[in-house]
C-alpha cells in the first residue's frame, strides 16, 4: 500500500511515517502544497492524507486536484480546524474521512485501512486475522467458519484491534474510538475492560487462541504471539 | 425621579413662593393706596362739613360721597378728632358691614356737635377677593403651562436622549455591535451619541481581538499537541521500555489527551461566542438528535443501571444543526455523568420546551453557578467542567433560555424557546 502524507509539521509527519512503515505501508511525505501536487501527478497512491493548512496553499485544492485526476484514490483530511464548514466542504469534495488534530495514530491507521478496504475490490474487503475472518459489509464475524454474534461496540472494538494488530493500544485511544467525544463520560476505564472481557470470551468460546494481551498501565495489544 | 420632573418640582416651588410673596405685596400695596384714598376723602368731607356748619344759613352743596353717611350729635365738650373702624348694621343689605368713621367736633352757634362721617369699606373686601382670585388663576395657568411644556419637551427634545439610553440598555458586547445614531441638532445629545459610538466601537474591537486571540491560540496549540501525542504513541510501540516507563508514559498520554480535549472544548466555546455558527433559519427537530444520542450512549446507560424515560414530540428551536447537536449532547451526557447508579433520566420535549431531569447527588451551591466554566461539584476528574457552560452559551447566542433547578434528588435542566 502506498500513502502520501501532505503535512507541514515535520515532527508529526515523521511520527505518522514511522507508524505506517511498521504496517509495511510506503508512506511518502510532502511538506507543502507544490510538492504535494507534483507527487500526486506523478505517482499513484492508495490513500492521501491531507492537512488543510499548508504554508503555500489550501489543502482543499489538493483534494480537488486529486478528485479530478485520480478519483479512485482514498482521501483523508487531517486538520487542526474543527470547523463544520471545512468538514462539510471536504466531504462534499469527495474526501472519505475527516480527522481533527490531535488524533491517535492508531485511529488514523484504522481509518486509512477502512478507506482502502472500501475502495478495493470485493475479494480483498475481507479482514483476516489468525482464525478470525470479518466481512465488513455484512458485519459478519467468523472464527473457523463459525459465526459469532457481537454487539455493535464489540464489533467496532474487534475491527479496531485488528487494524492496529501487533501494536500497543492505549485505553484512551480505544475509548475514543468507541465512544468518540463521550469517552470522557467514563470516569475510569473499567468500562473498556468489560467490553474487552466479553469480546475475548466470545472469541475463545469458538476456539480462538487468546490474541489479546493486556499491557500493564497502558492498554492492550492484539497479536498472534 | 425623571430629570424633567425634578426641574418641574423646583419650578413649581419657586413659582408658588414668588406668586405668594407677590400676592401679599400686591394686597398690601393696594390696601395702602385705598386706605390713603379713603382717609383723604374723609378729610375732604370733613372740610366740606365744617364749612357747611359754619354757613348754616346757606343751602347745602353736595358735601358727601354716595354711600357715606353723616351724623350730628350735640355734646357738651369737644373731644379729640378720631378715625375709627367699626362694623355697622346696614339696613338695606341687612348685614353688618365694615365702615371707617371720622369723628370730629364742631361748634355751631354756641353748641358743640360731634360730627361722624361713616364711609363704607366694601371695596376692600372685593379687592382682597380679586387679588386672591387673580393670583390663583395665574398659578393654575402657570402650572398647567409648565406641565404641558414639560411633557412636550420630554416627547420632543429629550427623545434622542431616551433613544440612546434604550440602545445602551440593550447593548450586548457579545453581539459585537457598534451603536450608531442619526445626527442630532442638540449639541449635548450629539456629543453623547458620538461618545457612545466611539466607546462601543472600541469595546467591540477589543472584544473581537480578545476572542480572535483565544481562537488563534487554541488553534496553534492543536499542532504541538498532535506532535506530543503522536510521539508518545510511537514510544508505546518500543518493546525495550520498562513497565515503569510505560506507566509514566501512559500518564503523560492521559494528561496530553485531556489537554487536547480541553482545548477543543474551549475552541468550540469561543467559536460559538464569536458567532461563527450562523443562526438557523428554521426549527430543527430535536427528536432524531436525542434518539441518536441515546443509542450512542446506550451501553453507558445500561452499565450504570440508569432508566431513561422519554416523552418527546417532533419539535425544536430555530438553531444551527451542529449547535443543536452539541446542546443535546451536553445535556444528556451531563444527565448521565452526574446521575447515581440505578438512577433515572426523564426527557420531555414539547412545543417550546426541552426538559432533562436526572437523579443525582445534591449540590451545595446555587444551581445557576453550575453554568460557570470549570465549575465542578464533586470530583469527577474526567469531566472538563465545560459542558454546561457550552450549553448555556449556545442558548444565549440563539436566544433560548437554559435554567438549572434542583428538586429533592432531581436535577432539572430546562431549555425554553
Amino acid at each position: 500500500m502506498k500513502l502520501l502524507l501532505i503535512e507541514d509539521e515535520k515532527a508529526l509527519a515523521t511520527s505518522i511515517q514511522n507508524y505506517f512503515q511498521r504496517e509495511n505501508f510506503i508512506c511518502e511525505w510532502a511538506a507543502d502544497y507544490r510538492t504535494a501536487v507534483e507527487k500526486i501527478n506523478i505517482y499513484r497512491y492508495d490513500c492521501v492524507l491531507v492537512d488543510l493548512m499548508l504554508p503555500d496553499g489550501d489543502g482543499l485544492d489538493a483534494v480537488r486536484e486529486l478528485k479530478r485526476n485520480f478519483p479512485e484514490t482514498g482521501i483523508i483530511i487531517i486538520s487542526a480546524k474543527n470547523s463544520l464548514d471545512d468538514r462539510i466542504t471536504g466531504l462534499n469534495l469527495g474526501s472519505d474521512d475527516y480527522l481533527t488534530k490531535p488524533f491517535h495514530l492508531s485511529e488514523l491507521n484504522a481509518r486509512v485501512q477502512a478507506v482502502i478496504r472500501r475502495r478495493s475490490f470485493q475479494g480483498s474487503q475481507q479482514i483476516r486475522f489468525g482464525k478470525i475472518q470479518i466481512d465488513p459489509q455484512e458485519h459478519l464475524v467468523l472464527v473457523d467458519q463459525q459465526e459469532i454474534v457481537l454487539t455493535r461496540k464489540e464489533y467496532d472494538l474487534l475491527v479496531y484491534l485488528i487494524a492496529n494488530k501487533n501494536r500497543v493500544l492505549t485505553k484512551e485511544s480505544i475509548a475514543e474510538h468507541l465512544w468518540g467525544d463521550d469517552a470522557d463520560l467514563m470516569d475510569n476505564f473499567d468500562f473498556i475492560y468489560t467490553h474487552i472481557k466479553n469480546l475475548r470470551k466470545k472469541l475463545m468460546d469458538k476456539g480462538c487462541p487468546d490474541y489479546l494481551k493486556s499491557i500493564y498501565g497502558v492498554g492492550y495489544k492484539f497479536s498472534e504471539q | 425621579m425623571k430629570l424633567l420632573e425634578r426641574i418641574l418640582k423646583y419650578q413649581i416651588v419657586t413659582s408658588l413662593c414668588v406668586l405668594t410673596l407677590g400676592a401679599v405685596l400686591f394686597y398690601f400695596s393696594v390696601d395702602y393706596l385705598i386706605d390713603r384714598e379713603v382717609n383723604k376723602e374723609l378729610m375732604r368731607s370733613k372740610a366740606k362739613v365744617s364749612w357747611q356748619l359754619r354757613h348754616i344759613n346757606e343751602l347745602p352743596v353736595y358735601i358727601l360721597q354716595l354711600g357715606d353717611s353723616l351724623q350730628l350729635d350735640q355734646v357738651r365738650y369737644p373731644g379729640q378728632m378720631a378715625l375709627v373702624e367699626r362694623k355697622l348694621f346696614n339696613e338695606f343689605e341687612n348685614e353688618y358691614q365694615p365702615y371707617r368713621q371720622l369723628i370730629f367736633y364742631e361748634r355751631v352757634e354756641g353748641a358743640w356737635y360731634r360730627v361722624t362721617i361713616s364711609k363704607l369699606l366694601a371695596q376692600r373686601q372685593q379687592l382682597l377677593e380679586a387679588v386672591v382670585m387673580t393670583v390663583t388663576f395665574i398659578v393654575a395657568l402657570l402650572l398647567i403651562s409648565l406641565l404641558l411644556l414639560n411633557s412636550w419637551l420630554s416627547r420632543r427634545l429629550w427623545r434622542p436622549f431616551y433613544k440612546t439610553l434604550r440602545a445602551l440598555d440593550s447593548y450586548q458586547v457579545e453581539k459585537h455591535e457598534v451603536l450608531t445614531f442619526p445626527k442630532q441638532h442638540t449639541v449635548e445629545f450629539e456629543q453623547l451619541n458620538q461618545s457612545v459610538t466611539h466607546f462601543t466601537d472600541r469595546l467591540a474591537a477589543t472584544y473581537q481581538n480578545l476572542k480572535e486571540f483565544t481562537e488563534n491560540a487554541s488553534h496553534e496549540i492543536q499542532t504541538p499537541l498532535a506532535v506530543i501525542l503522536s510521539k508518545i504513541e510511537g514510544l508505546f510501540q518500543d518493546e525495550s521500555l520498562k513497565e515503569s516507563q510505560l506507566v509514566a508514559l501512559s500518564e503523560i498520554s492521559e494528561a496530553a489527551n485531556r489537554l487536547a480535549k480541553l482545548n477543543q472544548a474551549l475552541l468550540l466555546l469561543t467559536k460559538i461566542e464569536n458567532r461563527q455558527f450562523l443562526a438557523g433559519t428554521e426549527p430543527i427537530s430535536l427528536v432524531p438528535i436525542i434518539n441518536r444520542k441515546l443509542r450512542d450512549l446506550e451501553d453507558l446507560i445500561e452499565q450504570r443501571g440508569i432508566t431513561v424515560k422519554t416523552a418527546i414530540e417532533p419539535t425544536g428551536p430555530v438553531m444551527h444543526p451542529a449547535l443543536a447537536e452539541v446542546l443535546v449532547n451536553n445535556l444528556l451526557t451531563n444527565a448521565i455523568r452526574y446521575n447515581v447508579n440505578g438512577g433515572t433520566i426523564d426527557i420531555a420535549l414539547n412545543a417550546g420546551k426541552l426538559v432533562v431531569r436526572n437523579t443525582g447527588a445534591p449540590i451545595h451551591i446555587d444551581p445557576e453557578l453550575m453554568f460557570e466554566r470549570f465549575r465542578k461539584e464533586g470530583t469527577h476528574s474526567a469531566s472538563l467542567g465545560l459542558g454546561l457552560a457550552l450549553a448555556k452559551t449556545i442558548c444565549q447566542v440563539n436566544g433560548q433560555t437554559l435554567t438549572y433547578e434542583t428538586d429533592g434528588p432531581w436535577h432539572i435542566l430546562t431549555v425554553t424557546w
